[in-house]
């Protein structure tokens, strides 16, 4: 029978990787209005299928990828798909995001989701034709890079039109911070999911599908999409990011004091002029590109046409050129968008990368990493041919390479001798381009996220250049004007949390942060007449307000087990005791426990510990859960 | 060429600018949503072709050409252009599913969707060609056919005026 709600495929798929088997599972109808898709089904469903305290690593991990009920429906940027395990980085949830082409490809090959367990005894890939799904041999990709990867599978099955969701190097080698790659530019980068897949012995997904995805009501479905268009073209923020993407960021977060430089030490780069987005686009940029459905084309195809540099592709976006940037003191824009041409063909989360070598250079600098213990590469600041040299060297895990292949945290374990102290980590995952002692929404976001460090949860940014009537309809106007400045920790609880709720609603229907948060263009009453033109399902926005709370619990929950609580939350000394030495933010440090007290009060949680509360997970329908976590709920 | 219909002065045809694709495939989506309710590229009669890794796209549809070869190799006529809007349409009344019109098309203007018999193709809505309605960029678009060179006309003599500047 097919699935009552329209737009869904209304199956998932599981693969037992060790047995060679797969099977399917008929999605159910609560399920579906429960979890929605994306996030949801991926907290829900790694909530139950993973054990506490399993080596991320070990066959017992389980990776899961889902789309979301609007992905591959024409609603602007539904391109997505998030991809979900337990994080060899972070040894909690984990997660990553990515848009293109391939995840419409799995709704249209018929499924809503990919669940993969056990591990391959030998390299292999996924490969569903319509529908078919077939584990296929793929040790004669082992070694390959993302882009040949993605040319030997297309030529094999003898496709063209194939989608392709692959690891590099980086994966097959297990370093902890690997992404997976489609399209070969598309990356879901953080926390290491491409790690996982590659402890699987598994090479890629490749997808093809001819179904249809049917919509409710499709004459007035295109009418409504006309309108969603309308909005956003007439968004004033769109001509800005077909022009620049995210890339101009590198200025208008240098005027801010918020653009992470020689290891987040400041905010300020004296050279950002030349990593700028208006340098990037006068020298290199080729043409915009777009995903999926989408209207904001922010992708950067970029060309760097001579010398040791030269490359084609796509080329970095802010986080890469803050990371591999100004993060590294480098200020030679080519060796960043080489280097970031680098990362995916190995398969490496740039920030990651970026910010592991950045805090080996402040090491070098202080005489806690010599130049033995790096192999006679010089890491001074802002030396673009050690950390293009670096990048191959991680991912292959040669030499000092191996040793942050492990990630700054733990490559600081292994060296001790004070180099912790230079660690830029929240729960061992290194903090994105967002300097917080400029913007104090962004540190409470990255000392609670769910996956450690990370700017994407909750993505705070109505507060970063001025969004004062978004920030008045979307948070309140009780709380003006504290929340709405950067520098005032009051209220940002606040913020953080409803931000949280919304983006998590976001990555659970399949539409990206970029349209929805930033710019602020659709909000809850658009996503619920998506969803009941696309679905059929009547939803009000409080449901959908609630079924982002509830992914936020489901993750703390899953986290709590692990053995997760208050003291995690936490930032690195330097963020929170060392005032901003330099630029429009000198002074400041995060007030981190203020922001914490008035966070966990929003949330319902136990502020004390940090704890998700029985009651607030029985208001959200997580009440077996709340039996199942024994005393880790208050 | 003589022209069939409509002076050819007040027609409309589509027009593919590959340089402002983005690759976005909005115009697939608009297309089978408009013409079978359903979001689905396989049944939309527009495809956009990605070269994901040279970041280039193009778009390819039914040219509605001036001499089409798909009505000359139609045994029974069931391929007539449409005198309002010069679209090519397929009559279902006198097709006999032979598939020819698909075999001798250059462009793959034509398809033919799971379990039907009758080819499907671009019939320019009716005159309202949705996806160049729809379309962000002007990749594609839906123009009176005497103007559709001035765009080029103006880009290539744009360059050519650069170089008679320098010369000057």
């Amino acid at each position: 029978m097919p699935f009552r709600y329209k737009s869904y495929a209304g199956r998932i798929l599981h693969i037992d990787l060790s047995r060679g088997t797969k099977s399917v599972q008929e999605l159910e109808e609560g399920f579906a209005s429960k979890y929605l898709g994306g996030a949801g089904f991926c907290s829900k469903m790694l909530y139950d299928a993973i054990k506490p305290g399993i080596d991320p690593l070990s066959p017992d991990n389980t990776l899961m990828f889902a789309t979301g009920p609007l992905t591959g429906t024409l609603f602007p940027q539904a391109s997505r798909y998030i991809v979900a395990a337990k994080s060899p980085l972070t040894g909690i949830h984990g997660e990553a995001h990515a848009a293109g082409h391939w995840a419409p490809e799995v709704k249209f090959s018929g499924y809503d989701a990919i669940v993969f367990r056990g591990r391959s005894p030998k390299p292999v890939y996924l490969w569903i034709n319509d529908g078919e799904a077939e584990i296929r041999d793929a040790s004669q990709f082992w070694g390959k890079t993302i882009y040949d990867t993605d040319e030997l599978i297309k030529e094999e099955l003898g496709d063209r039109e194939v989608k392709v969701a692959c690891i590099g190097q980086a994966g097959e080698n297990l370093v902890r911070f690997a992404s997976i790659i489609n399209e070969c530019s598309r990356v879901a980068a953080r926390s290491g999911m491409g790690t996982v897949m590659g402890s699987k012995n598994l090479k890629a997904i490749a997808v093809r599908g001819f179904k249809g995805l049917e919509i409710a009501d499709p004459e007035h479905y295109l009418d409504f999409i006309r309108e969603m268009h309308d909005k956003m073209l007439e968004n004033p923020f769109t001509d800005s990011r077909v022009k620049y993407g995210t890339t101009n960021l590198v200025e208008m977060m240098h005027q801010i004091g918020r653009l992470p430089t020689y290891n987040m030490r400041q905010g300020v780069f004296e050279e950002f002029e030349k990593i700028s987005g208006e340098t990037l686009r006068e020298k290199y940029f080729v043409r915009p590109r777009a995903d999926f459905a989408c209207l904001q084309r922010c992708g950067r195809f970029v060309r760097v046409p001579s010398g040791p540099y030269a490359c084609t592709g796509k080329g970095p976006e802010f986080e890469c050129l803050s990371a591999l940037g100004s993060r590294c003191g480098n200020s030679n824009l080519e060796s960043v968008i080489y280097a970031h041409h680098l990362c995916n063909l190995y398969g490496l989360d740039t920030i990651s990368t970026g910010s592991t070598i950045s805090w080996a250079m402040e090491c070098c600098e202080n005489g806690v990493i010599s130049k033995e213990d790096t192999g006679g590469l010089d890491l001074s600041w802002g030396n673009h041919e050690s950390i293009v040299k670096l990048i191959g060297m991680i991912a292959m895990r040669e030499g000092f390479g191996n040793v942050l292949a492990e990630g700054s945290w733990r490559a600081a374990k292994a060296i001790g001798k004070g180099s912790e102290k230079y660690l830029i980590c929240v729960k061992k995952q290194e903090i994105a381009g967002q300097e917080p002692r400029a913007q104090k929404s962004m540190g409470l976001a990255s000392a609670v996220s769910a996956r450690g460090a990370d700017h994407l949860y909750a993505f705070p940014v109505l507060d970063e250049v001025g969004f004062g009537k978004e920030i008045e309809e979307r948070l309140g106007k009780q709380y003006l004007p504290e929340i709405a400045d950067r520098l005032n920790p009051k209220y940002k609880g606040v913020m953080v949390k409803k931000c949280e709720d919304f983006c998590r609603l976001i990555e659970c229907v399949g539409v990206c942060l970029y349209g929805t948060e930033i710019p602020p263009v659709y909000y809850y009453g658009d996503i619920v007449r998506a969803l009941e033109l696309s679905t059929g399902m009547k939803l009000t926005e409080r449901d959908l307000r609630m079924t982002g709370e509830r992914v936020v619990n489901l993750n703390r929950a899953f986290n709590a087990r692990e053995g997760i609580t208050r003291r995690d939350d936490t930032l690195p000394s330097r963020l929170t005791d060392v005032p901003a030495p330099k630029g429009p933010s000198r002074g400041q440090v995060v007030e981190l426990d203020r922001m914490l007290d008035e966070y966990y009060l929003q949330r319902g949680w136990d502020r004390e510990t940090g704890l998700p509360t029985r009651g607030k997970l029985e208001e959200l329908g997580l009440g077996d859960m709340a039996d199942d976590l024994g005393g880790r709920v208050i | 060429m003589k022209r069939e219909g409509r002076s050819a002065l007040k027609r409309k045809i589509l027009l593919v600018v590959p340089e402002k694709c983005t690759g976005c495939r909005i115009c697939e989506l608009v297309c089978s949503l408009t013409h079978g309710g359903v979001c689905n590229p396989a049944e939309s009669r527009i495809g956009v072709v990605n070269w994901y890794r040279e970041g280039i796209s193009l778009p390819m549809v039914c040219q509605h050409c001036e001499k089409p070869p798909c009505t000359e190799v139609c045994p029974t006529n069931a391929l007539k252009r449409n005198p309002e809007t010069g679209a090519i349409l397929i009559d279902p009344g006198l097709c006999m599913g032979c598939k020819m019109c698909l075999v001798v098309c250059p462009f793959g203007g034509l398809s033919l969707e799971d379990g039907e018999e009758i080819p499907v193709k671009c019939d320019l809505c009716s005159g309202e060609a949705r996806c160049a309605g729809f379309c962000p960029t002007g990749a594609i678009q839906y123009v009176s056919a005497t103007k559709t060179n001035m765009g080029k006309r103006r880009a290539a003599a744009d360059r050519a005026s650069e170089l008679l500047r320098r010369s000057a």
